[in-house]
């Protein structure tokens, strides 16, 4: 509950950034905290388009990665396979979800540790010029939490 | 000579009766074990089977350089999923779901044994396994070996894994693997498998159906 009210908060400040004009806003971003091993990290979010036309996201960046890719996950026949998707277009008056098990954004080589509560800029492009800026929150998890991810 | 064949015949009539009486209670013991086996997998989402299937032997090692092989299997239920360690996604999302499952089997008296088994032993060695496995819950076993000893394994069980072609520019290579958890009963047989999308009330309350099921 108390995350589900920090993740609120942090989707406001988000949100706020977003700027008016831009035509897209984030909503519930979170970095998946990964093992101690792992070089790879995956974020998620939703990009809600309050605009009047499709938005499209051509990539999304972030400075404490040394590089960032949108992925999809494919279950086919049982086999999971990971596709990179060149962008995201996201309708008019729409949302798209990146959320596990579908698409998410690969985050590659952090530039600091990076555990649960700390956060994490990430940085929409869109074909338009324009840029989004979002704080995603690291969050721990293991299965021990109650997932606020599962509609 | 007419004693004789009067109690020969008495003979045949009881070895007939008994026969048919055990034909009876063969015929109905199949049945039932039919029937309860459909009426198990009828309650199912996993996919049981009505025989449990021998594993051919394999050879590998566990996150402390044991050896992990059938016999390793014998003793109690195994949950294994196929995975790497390098993978961002579905296998930090699996590992999640499996430790709810081992919370929410916690009440039973069953030892249970959830298994990472790795399809990248080249980057997956026992020291890598060891923390990746041990971030989900301390009691995880992650298993790497050669890629002939994974192959063993893997072929028996129709788990596909196959190295993807790096991107231009991409950080690593990735892995696709299935996505499946397979379950094992202490007998070393493959019992059921758990198919993609998964959850970890599913996959419990499945697992309580297969325990009294096999008892």
């Amino acid at each position: 509950m108390i995350k589900h009210a920090l993740i609120t908060v942090i989707l406001l400040a988000a949100t706020s950034l977003a700027g008016a004009d831009s035509g897209l806003q984030v909503s519930e971003p979170w970095v998946r905290e990964a093992p101690p091993t792992s070089r790879v990290l995956a974020a998620y979010l939703t990009l809600v388009n309050t605009d009047d036309n499709t938005v499209t996201v051509t990539a999304i960046s972030s400075p404490d990665f040394k590089n960032a890719e949108i992925h999809r996950t494919v279950i086919e026949a049982g086999v999971a396979r990971m596709l990179p998707v060149k962008q995201l277009e996201v309708p008019a008056g729409g949302q798209l979800m990146l959320e596990p098990g579908g698409h998410h954004l690969m985050l590659f080589d952090p530039l600091r540790t990076l555990t649960a509560g700390e956060t994490v800029t990430l940085i929409i492009h869109m074909n338009n010029g324009k840029q989004l800026s979002a704080t995603a929150p690291v969050i721990r998890k293991t299965g021990e939490d109650h997932s606020h991810h599962h509609h | 000579m007419s004693t004789d064949n009067k109690q020969s015949g008495f003979k045949r009539i009881l070895i007939a009766i008994i026969v048919a009486a055990l034909a009876m209670a063969a015929g109905i013991w199949a049945a039932r074990a039919v029937l309860e086996h459909n009426s198990v997998q009828d309650e199912l989402d996993a996919t049981r089977f009505p025989e449990a299937r021998e594993i051919a032997s394999f050879s590998l090692i566990d996150h402390n350089n044991a050896v992990f092989d059938n016999s390793v299997l014998k003793d109690r239920w195994s949950f294994i999923f196929f995975g790497y360690t390098h993978c961002p996604d579905v296998c930090p999302t699996t590992l999640s779901i499996l430790n709810s499952v081992a919370r929410k089997l916690g009440d039973l008296d069953e030892d249970i044994r959830f298994v990472f088994l790795s399809v990248d032993p080249e980057r997956d060695t026992p020291e890598q396994l060891a923390q990746f496995v041990s971030y989900f819950n301390a009691d995880f076993i992650g298993v790497t070996g050669t890629p002939e000893g994974i192959e063993q394994i893997t072929r028996q069980l129709g788990v596909l894994h196959i190295r993807a072609q790096p991107e231009e520019g991409a950080s690593g290579y990735l892995v696709d693997h299935s996505a499946s958890v397979f379950l094992f009963d202490p007998d070393g047989r493959y019992h059921a498998v758990f198919s993609p999308p998964l959850s970890a009330d599913a996959i419990a309350g499945d697992f309580k159906k297969m325990l009294q099921a096999y008892q």
